[in-house]
């Protein structure tokens, strides 16, 4: 029998997976056989440089786009050869996200963006849930802003809608993709610590992919991608160590 | 220099409509010419007078499809624009004047208004030569030597391309507001900005439906009198229904709304109903070509129903003044023919239609890439399409229906009310006219959703996150 992924208390992994685009002459590696699991109920930070295939993996990981070799699961699910139909579903069910920027829907206002998970799935949040998205519209700070739409609000006010419909369906996984990177600083830090405060207090799994060594410094755990292959993960560092890893990366290459 | 990196593409909606509008005027010049040869061959000297007639019949079908065409083609220009926000925002950010942009993206009408009108005329001749050879190969009409047009038939292509030009010149407004900003500003999608208050216009659009309705009444009071306050209604007719076309921005937007409430509350439906709306000048024009197809095609059949009702019963009661009053199948025939001709024009509002959606599918592409991302099915995507498609076809035919129902009525009642024994006459509808425009109302929302939900079904999730 194989291991299975929540065996490893993993809520993700890859294995062996490559992704490879164009053909002959013109072949582009993102992803060269890389294995890797994201921890259950922790946050965990992707990092690399521009072209290192951190963004290629998070979008294999989510069901957003298939491994040209490789395996892919999601909690015990094998996602690596579902077709277009089964992925949506997993998508809509088990997974979340946060992405750099339009994140709404600008037709919808924010209620109805953060129940459209929901509303895609076609059923109503029951009691119990709609207690839950009660607490984080609360604790989020959106009370006053249910009506409003999409234009009407700041760029923080967007994110955090963002992580309100994220977390709202209890998903297996949160992707957050340069969440901050819309952001100004002081803003980028509430959302950052949001993010944290998710999977620390209610044991949400989160990955984020980002560049920024002070973002990365609110997850878990950090690992690092280059020529799109892992070369190195550490636990909860600081900011200046990050910076110091990453700077090393960019001397060696 | 401009004209070497402008980009161009998304003209093909715009060729489509300008070589359809020449080839009807074309032909329709052409067959006039040659149905007068015919009838000034079998009944002489009636020749200028018959000719007239039909030429002036011909003149109104032409206009208003120059007209619907016009409306279609300067929709496209302005989503053209709209979808070229940032390469023009690049353009000004180089330091090209805005004016000049403009002047550039009008000469690309000119461009496809010459096209069109050249294709059209080809097309219009080729067909109406073909028909004539093939009705006179049937015996339908006699072998005469039929004119091949003379220098009117230049008339229809010229005044096409010259209207497009203009149509691509109002669609094109746009462009003096674009900013060198938004080519690197942020890639959030910026609040819907279209001008919708159009104070003047509105006013304007109000006081010639005011007095024309005005008109209309009087006209069907008059015409418990004198047959001729039929005069009276058309004048009102066409200045109301001017009003209303003016005032499409504010009239159609809510019925959008309704339809979209009545297709129900699933997430497709209800994103499409959203969306129908979002740009209410946009589905407003795109919607508006189609009401006044409808309204034309309802007008004539409506009031030719009520005619008939009226001869019936007026026989039924006084048999002997009404013997042998033939007019039903000459009737029958102007109705269909008039029907046919004027259902062109809501052939060329229907590419409008096709043209809106794809690329409102085009400028959405990173709102449709977040919905897949969050779990919107291609099934959805479809379903979202078809909505979208069905609440813009079915507000257009039912608007369209409703007013057509009202002014061949009040045509009819203006013209016969006088009549002994007619009085006050109930409108009558044809159940034919209900069912068909059912079904092409059916048929328009399908075969409109098909290329842009292709369109929308390829939207990938990943380009919601490609930040650009």
């Amino acid at each position: 029998m194989d291991i299975t992924t929540s065996h490893l208390g993993l809520v993700a992994r890859v294995a062996n997976a490559s992704k490879s685009y164009g053909e002959a002459d013109g072949l582009v590696t993102a992803l060269n056989a890389v294995s890797l699991g994201i921890e259950r109920g922790r946050f965990t930070a992707i990092m690399g440089p521009s072209g290192s295939g951190k963004s290629t993996l998070m979008h294999i990981m989510a069901g957003l786009d298939s491994v040209t070799e490789g395996r892919v699961w999601l909690g015990d699910t094998e996602i690596t050869s579902m077709r277009d139909a089964q992925l949506t579903r997993v998508r809509r069910r088990r997974v979340g996200f946060v992405f750099q920027a339009f994140n709404l829907v600008p037709t919808l206002d924010v209620r109805g963006n953060i129940l459209l998970p929901f509303e895609l799935d076609g059923r109503r949040p029951d009691a119990d849930e709609q207690r839950w998205i009660h607490t984080l519209i609360d604790s989020l700070g959106l009370a006053g802003r249910l009506d409003h739409r999409p234009h009407q609000l700041s760029g923080g006010q967007q994110q955090r809608v963002a992580i309100a419909r994220a977390l709202g369906t209890r998903p297996e996984l949160i992707f957050a993709d340069e969440p901050t990177g819309n952001l100004d600083s002081r803003t980028g830090r509430e959302v950052l610590s949001l993010l944290a405060a998710a999977s620390t207090d209610y044991g949400q799994s989160i990955a984020m992919v980002t560049h920024d060594p002070v973002a990365a410094s609110y997850a878990d755990r950090i690992v690092f991608l280059a020529d799109g292959a892992v070369v190195h993960e550490r636990p909860r560092s600081t900011p200046e160590e990050i910076s110091t890893y990453m700077l090393g990366m960019e001397r060696a290459a | 220099m401009i004209a070497s990196v402008r980009p161009r593409g998304g003209h093909g909606a715009s060729i489509l409509v300008a070589t359809l509008s020449s080839a009807f005027g074309v032909a329709l010049l052409l067959a006039t010419d040659v149905l007068s040869a015919y009838i000034t061959a079998s009944r002489l000297g009636e020749h200028a007078s018959v000719r007239l007639v039909l030429l002036i019949v011909a003149a109104v079908f032409i206009v208003i499809a120059v007209y619907v065409g016009a409306i279609v083609t300067t929709n496209t220009f302005a989503t053209i624009v709209a979808g070229r926000t940032r390469t023009l925002a690049l353009m000004r950010l180089i330091g090209a004047e805005a004016a000049r942009l403009r002047t550039s993206v009008a000469r690309e009408g000119l461009a496809v208004g010459c096209i069109g009108a050249a294709l059209g005329t080809v097309i219009g001749f080729v067909l109406v030569l073909l028909g004539t050879r093939a009705v006179v190969a049937w015996g339908i009409l006699p072998n005469l030597n039929y004119p091949m047009g003379d220098w009117t038939i230049i008339i229809p292509p010229v005044v096409v391309a010259l209207t497009t030009w203009l149509s691509s010149w109002v669609g094109s407004r746009r462009v003096l507001s674009v900013t060198p900003l938004q080519a690197v500003g942020d890639s959030v999608e910026s609040a819907p900005s279209e001008v919708t208050g159009r104070r003047g216009r509105n006013i304007v659009s109000l006081c010639l439906f005011a007095v024309g309705t005005a008109l209309l009444g009087a006209g069907v009071l008059v015409g418990l009198v004198s047959p001729f306050a039929m005069l009276i209604a058309l004048v009102g007719g066409v200045l109301s229904f001017t009003g209303l076309i003016l005032g499409a921005g504010v009239i159609m937007p809510p019925m959008l709304r309704l339809v979209g409430v009545a297709l129900g509350t699933s997430v497709p439906a209800h994103l499409a109903a959203a969306n129908a709306v979002r740009h209410p000048e946009r589905s407003s024009r795109t919607a508006i070509g189609l009401v006044i197809g409808v309204t034309l095609v309802t007008m004539f059949t409506v009031a030719a129903q009520c005619y008939q009702n009226v001869l019936t019963s007026a026989a039924s009661n006084e048999p002997d003044l009404y013997a042998g009053s033939g007019m039903n199948p000459v009737m029958t025939a102007t109705v269909v023919v008039f029907s046919v001709l004027v259902g062109f024009s809501a052939a060329i509002a229907a590419v409008g239609m096709v043209n809106s959606l794809s690329l409102s599918v085009l400028q959405r592409r990173r709102e449709l890439g977040l919905l897949r991302a969050l779990g919107l099915s291609s099934i959805q995507v479809r379903g979202m399409m078809l909505a979208e498609s069905a609440q813009l076809a079915i507000a257009a035919v039912v608007t369209g229906l409703v007013l057509g129902v009202f002014y061949g009525w009040a045509g009819a009642q203006s013209l016969l009310g006088s009549l002994r024994g007619a009085g006050l006459i109930a409108p009558a509808v044809p159940w034919m006219l209900l069912a068909i425009a059912a079904a092409a109302c059916a048929v328009l929302a399908v075969a409109a959703s098909i290329a842009p939900t292709r369109r929308a079904v390829r939207t990938s999730p990943m380009e919601a996150i490609a930040t650009d």
